[in-house]
């Protein structure tokens, strides 16, 4: 048990700060897309009415909310597997090797700080039909790459550069997982006879698992909600619907297409979402601080 | 002059447990007085109550007949060593003694002079300017009696405060605690459960066992009359023998086949004890029992004999012997034992009371 | 390794090497584009080696404007996107220390509550009730502010865990020492605490200052006023131009210049950088 102060009043002006911009700028606006996903709202604002589950309804029923659903999903799952494999491997080698640790480290981990709309616009030029490298190669190919009419290359490239930001944090966790494993275990296999290789699958990936389900479930969250950036900056959700997940809908819905309850219902079900995928990260922490 | 009186001091805790129902002691002037017990026996809350770190649930706490139930820690003219040092470590070792004072409001050049007074005393002077993780344990040790020190209070309080040392500096800084703390002339109230830095320290002894003061004493109080059986088996090394038996015209009845002859007008079921220093080796015709050796310890000085007091039914209660010198006697094979009646101490069996000689 | 394999050795090497060329591939061709004038473009692809009018470039949008329909210059957006990324991180860390320290120092009632209340901000990031947020800070007249800019985002139950976790790690002696010692709550905090807390702080301040400086879309929605565009979010509106008029190589400069503080932050306190995203998880 830690030791307290006795002071009763103090603490609660410690807190003020806190639970005053989370009154204001959290709980009031959900509070508030709680009430009007249960209201029909005109464009300006001018009149209300109340239609009870009617939003919900019209969103269950409406094909482009599942469509965006399983492009959220299919978006989520691929930046989370490519970002997560190709992180592992790099992290295997930098593991592997003596010289240069740090330096590599250092080269690899960058792109955690630039920002996902900028990620995006990065990729997008090397990309880009007219005139990007990789696009002209890709045609020289016989690969005809337009991701402004292509729905699926769009999706490519949204999933790309939400990777390329996301593979310096999976490197570091990976990394430090790898070097946790005790080394006495290795060698016990080792003298068993078991190659590098299979020492590799049968030893230290079954004692990764902790930071793999970990880092699954950070990527699923960063692919949820972080990647509004990315999307918005280079196909807007297009071509189409092919890459609206459901955060730029609930934006795109909000802003562009100013039907408010439709958009307030959605928000509400990401809280739920959101709800429900913390309970589940912090369900994973707790067990993993009581076993280490 | 008393200086310090906890009359009826219990501790309840918000959930109910019952840690000290009553504990009632009072305090010379200057006096070194040492809580002891096992773990979880209520001794450092009750340091803890006297600190004002725990709140008292029942009684009443004074200070030159002062009330202090109510007093904030840092009102009550007290400064404690803590086992695990408590040095800010971000501080210097300066900083670290010159803590409290500032706080105070104590003008510098006085905190400078109280310092270096102090820090002179305790062989500190080199080491004022060092981080607390730049210096030994005992080294440590030193600077959390310092902080004590400079605050020139009415009582110190030690918190177990060499368990965190190897035996050897233990031993030291036992001795040099005892001789500051004489210097001083401070009254001190120290917790601990070592036994052996209890006896080599205290003025007084307050043996605590589950929240009750046991018996309160001088060491040799304890060691010749120790009051329970409790007592009897934690003050010592190794500890007293003790052993079921029953009380009754012949004597102490052990066994069926093993009565000491012993006129007494109690009757009933007691616990009958004697130390292992007390216990003499004897022969087969003079002896009043014979031991079964189990074990030998020899530690040069003095030789320990682990056994089972040996009767017709086969082995019966454990004992230890502790002879002088070195002896080797052949595991398995008999020794005849006297125990001197002089030594015995018998308890009550039911109230686990003393019982008169 | 245990085995002495040159050859893996190698492949390790070559990997790694492929991975941070992969990696530094969409920078380095950023800032070949930037190095080209906005003509070269039209011909159908980017060139590949450096050109000549990067000087002229990279002069223009730090100093002039950033083109492509914003007429700000770039070191002027970067101080507005400063002072956002600073009032967002001081801001986090100030009020997130204030309110770990009530929970973990004291006992009050609803203390639970407290500690539920700020968890649930975990659970509503600003992509989810973006539409409620912006009518929220339309209605309380903060948009186009800087206020409006950070004081939305400086709740933090992230922060506030991270140093409850640093503040329950303090041996709870210290904190009696400090109270024999005569030290109040507030002189425990300045003197004892903030002290100690130091490399946690400095590290979660990494960490923010990234978070601040990439924010993208709040920026986007509250201001419309050049006078408070952040550099991030120009982005957005310099791609808005119609196609063609698109000027890649000043759109590339600004890029680079976007992401050179936070990247720069990254490599220059690596070690402080990976203690705080380690910390942050936790």
């Amino acid at each position: 048990m830690t030791v307290t102060f006795p002071q009763k009043g103090l603490p609660w002006l410690l807190l003020l700060p806190q639970l005053l911009v989370t009154a204001i700028f959290f709980l009031w606006p959900a509070e508030q897309a709680l009430e009007q996903a249960f209201y029909q709202e005109d464009a300006f604002g001018l009149s209300r009415e109340f239609i009870g589950l009617e939003n919900f309804a019209a969103l269950f029923t409406d094909p482009l909310y599942y469509q965006s659903m399983l492009t959220t999903l299919v978006f989520s799952f691929s930046v989370a597997i490519v970002g997560m494999s190709l992180a592992l491997l790099l992290a295997v080698m930098a593991d592997r090797v003596i010289r240069g640790k740090l330096a590599y480290q250092t080269l690899l981990i960058w792109p955690y700080a630039v920002a996902p709309a900028l990620a995006g616009v990065l990729w997008w030029i090397l990309f880009d039909p007219s005139m990007g490298p990789i696009a002209l190669w890709l045609k020289s190919a016989g690969v005809d790459w337009n991701h402004y009419l292509n729905g699926n290359q769009a999706m490519i490239l949204v999933v790309i550069a939400s990777t390329w930001k996301q593979i310096s944090y999976n490197f570091l966790f990976f990394l430090a997982g790898l070097q946790a494993v005790p080394r006495s275990l290795i060698e016990a296999a080792a003298i068993d006879g078991a190659s590098p290789f299979k020492r590799f699958w049968t030893i230290v990936f079954p004692l990764l698992s902790p930071t793999t389900f970990f880092l699954l479930v950070v990527n699923l969250v960063y692919a949820f909600f972080e990647t509004f950036g990315v999307i918005d900056a280079t196909t807007k959700g297009g071509p189409g619907q092919s890459t609206t997940t459901l955060v730029y809908k609930v934006f795109n819905d909000g802003f562009v297409g100013l039907d408010l309850g439709g958009s307030a219902a959605q928000s509400v079900v990401l809280m739920a979402i959101v709800g429900l995928m913390t309970v589940i990260q912090f369900r994973f922490i707790e067990r993993k601080v009581q076993y280490s | 002059m008393t200086d310090v009186i906890l009359e009826k001091v219990g501790k309840t805790y918000p959930n109910g447990y019952h840690a000290i129902p009553s504990v009632d002691l009072s305090i010379e002037e200057g006096e070194f007085i040492v809580l002891v017990g096992p773990s979880g026996c209520g001794k450092s809350t009750l340091l803890r109550m006297v600190a004002g770190l725990e709140s008292i649930s029942t009684g009443e706490l004074r200070i030159r007949g002062e009330r202090m139930n109510e007093k904030e820690p840092a009102e009550r003219d007290i400064a404690m060593v803590f086992q695990n040092y408590a040095l800010y470590p971000h501080m210097s070792v300066y900083d670290n003694m010159a803590y409290g004072l500032k706080n105070r409001g104590m003008a510098k050049n006085l905190i400078e002079e109280k310092v270096s007074d102090v820090a002179a005393m305790l062989g500190l002077t080199e080491l004022l300017q060092r981080k607390p993780r730049q210096l030994s344990g005992g080294q440590r040790q030193r600077v959390a009696m310092g902080r004590a020190m400079v605050r020139d209070p009415k009582v110190f309080l030690f918190d177990e405060p060499l368990s965190n040392l190897d035996a050897k500096l233990r031993v030291q800084m036992r001795v040099e605690i005892r001789q500051l703390q004489r210097k001083l002339g401070t009254t001190t109230l120290y917790v601990t459960h070592d036994q052996v830095e209890a006896m080599t320290l205290a003025d007084r002894l307050v043996v605590l066992n589950k929240g009750k003061a046991e018996q309160i004493g001088t060491p040799m109080d304890l060691y010749n009359k120790p009051a329970t059986p409790f007592v009897a088996a934690f003050i010592g090394s190794p500890s007293m023998n003790l052993i079921d038996a029953n009380l009754t015209e012949q004597g102490i009845k052990i066994s069926e086949a093993l009565t000491l002859p012993l006129s007494h007008q109690h009757r009933g079921g007691i616990v009958w004890g004697i130390r292992p220093e007390h216990l003499e080796v004897s022969d087969e015709h003079n002896a009043d029992f014979a031991l079964r050796i189990l074990a030998v310890e020899s530690l040069g000085a003095e030789t320990l004999i682990h056994g089972k007091v040996e009767t017709e039914l086969g082995n019966g209660d454990p004992m230890v012997v502790r002879l002088s010198g070195p002896h080797l006697p052949d595991v398995n094979s008999l020794m005849w034992l006297t125990a001197p009646v002089l030594h015995w101490h018998l308890f009550d069996a039911k109230t686990q009371q003393r019982l008169r000689d | 390794m245990i085995e002495n394999r040159p050859w893996l050795t190698f492949a390790s090497h070559a990997t790694l090497l492929m991975g941070i060329a992969l990696v530094a591939l969409p920078v380095w061709m950023a800032l070949v584009a930037s190095t080209h004038p906005a003509s070269a473009f039209g011909a159908g692809h980017i060139p590949l080696w450096f050109g000549d009018a990067g000087a002229e470039t990279w002069g223009t949008v730090l100093f002039e404007k950033a083109g492509n329909g914003v007429d700000t210059p770039v070191w002027f957006m970067m101080l507005n996107s400063l002072i956002m990324a600073l009032g967002i991180t001081f801001g986090k860390i100030a009020i997130s220390l204030l309110s770990a320290y009530a929970i973990v120092f004291f006992r009050f009632p609803f203390r639970n509550l407290c500690f539920w209340i700020i968890f649930m901000t975990l659970m509503l990031p600003v992509e989810v009730r973006i539409v409620p947020t912006y009518e929220v800070v339309a209605n309380l007249d903060l948009l186009n502010s800087y206020t409006g800019l950070t004081l939305p985002l400086i709740a933090s139950a992230t922060a506030t865990f991270l140093f409850r976790q640093c503040f329950l790690s303090i041996p709870g002696e210290l904190v009696e020492a400090a109270r024999m010692d005569g030290a109040g709550p507030w002189r425990f905090f300045f003197d004892i605490l903030l002290p100690l807390s130091r490399t946690n702080i400095a590290a979660l301040f990494v960490i923010l200052f990234i978070y601040g400086w990439n924010q993208y879309l709040w920026p986007l929605l509250i201001t419309t006023d050049d006078a408070y565009y952040t550099l991030v979010m120009s982005i957005k509106r310099m791609l808005s131009v119609t196609d063609g008029d698109i000027a890649w190589n000043q759109i590339m400069a600004t890029t680079l210049l976007a992401m050179l503080p936070p990247v720069a932050v990254v490599i220059g306190m690596q070690k402080l950088f990976v203690k705080g995203l380690v910390d942050s998880e936790k």
